[in-house]
């Protein structure tokens, strides 16, 4: 009896992490797929750990911002943006972006540390974090406009305090917004802190 | 009369080389475009003296851009299935390349395909891009630190 419920305890825990692709970064989610087919443009940009050694290789290391973000770049895993454009509002759901959020958080790793939903235009931005020892090693921004979602994940060792400087980087845009989003000043609901998994969920 | 006949000789044998070992060396890029033509029933225009034209501009960018081929497929009506397209070009590509951007459009009208792959100290650039009815595929090899050079010319400046 104990064998089944090991067995069974193991395969709910291997269909609740997200899928890896042999590049390491993980699989799209189901719903990903039903984005693609209702959205008008998709982009993807996916930088894998060799295409990122290679591009740290050119940046210029007197420049100051330049230096930061090739510093930041040689160590990380990948980095994964998704970008889905739609006709008109309304064509995807806030259960879609819940989701989306939950594909990534049922793995147990990721915290959510930044929950913003703005009830008045319907834009929401989801931040979480990746822990490894105490250490940020992964970041997971979902931003959801009326007729945009985007989803940016960076894979390796983060460097929060470095981040914008990698916002010049096609579709990392959203990563400039997050230094000042302390600032913003709309009716949100915000859980900062990596220990507040979860938190600030209502 | 020596002279004349010697000039369009030296040229010759300037441009077959250059010629030949473009199209040898570009065995991803032509498997690539044939595959396409096959499976959508399309021709693709190959450019002339490309060969020639790749020189120039490895010339005029002092070597910034080598290694060009270019195929141009014009009144391109076949519906495309944006995922099996990327399969077919990851497929045909061969090892080594990676896709780094991706854009597709719902009706499958619209697609850009961008894919990269380092080659020593440059780095190697495959381009598909269809839209209205034109698929224009590009390859070459860029050398990045004169690419950055050359972007930073046009940069912001404080």
């Amino acid at each position: 009896m104990k064998n089944l419920v090991g067995v069974w305890v193991l395969a709910m825990a291997a269909i609740a992490v997200p899928a890896v692709a042999q590049n390491g970064l993980p699989l799209p989610s189901p719903v990903e797929k039903e984005l693609a087919a209702r959205a008008s443009n998709v982009t993807e940009v996916t930088l894998g750990k060799n295409m990122l050694g290679f591009a740290a290789k050119f940046m210029d290391g007197k420049d100051k911002d330049d230096e930061a973000a090739k510093h930041l770049i040689e160590g990380l895993d990948g980095i994964y943006v998704r970008s889905y454009e739609f006709d008109k509002e309304g064509q995807y759901s806030a259960v879609d972006v819940e989701k989306l959020r939950s594909y990534f958080e049922a793995g147990g790793e990721w915290s959510s540390i930044v929950r913003e939903r703005d009830k008045k235009s319907g834009e929401s931005t989801d931040v979480m974090m990746k822990m490894v020892n105490g250490q940020p090693h992964g970041l997971f921004v979902l931003d959801a406009e009326p007729k945009e979602l985007s989803i940016v994940l960076i894979l390796g060792p983060v460097k929060m305090e470095d981040l914008s400087k990698l916002s010049g980087i096609g579709g990392l845009g959203v990563l400039g917004d997050l230094e000042g989003n302390g600032n913003k000043n709309k009716d949100k609901d915000k859980a900062k802190g990596p220990k507040a998994k979860g938190g600030g969920d209502e | 009369m020596r002279k004349f006949v010697l000039i369009p000789i030296c040229f010759l044998a300037l441009a077959v080389p250059v010629v030949v070992l473009a199209n040898g060396v570009s065995g991803g890029f032509d498997q690539v475009v044939s595959s396409i033509e096959t499976r959508y029933h399309v021709h693709a225009d190959r450019i002339p003296m490309l060969g020639l034209v790749s020189l120039v501009a490895q010339a005029s960018t002092h070597d910034g851009v080598r290694g060009m081929h270019v195929a141009e497929i014009e009144d391109f009506h076949a519906d495309v299935d944006g995922e099996e397209l990327n399969k077919l070009v990851a497929e045909k590509l061969g090892s080594g390349w990676e896709r780094v951007i991706r854009e597709t459009s719902r009706n499958g009208g619209d697609q850009t395909l961008i894919f990269m792959r380092p080659e020593g100290s440059r780095m190697g650039m495959f381009v598909l891009d269809l839209g209205g009815h034109e698929m224009d595929v590009v390859q070459m090899s860029v050398d990045p630190e004169h690419l950055r050079e050359k972007i930073g010319e046009y940069g912001h400046r404080d």
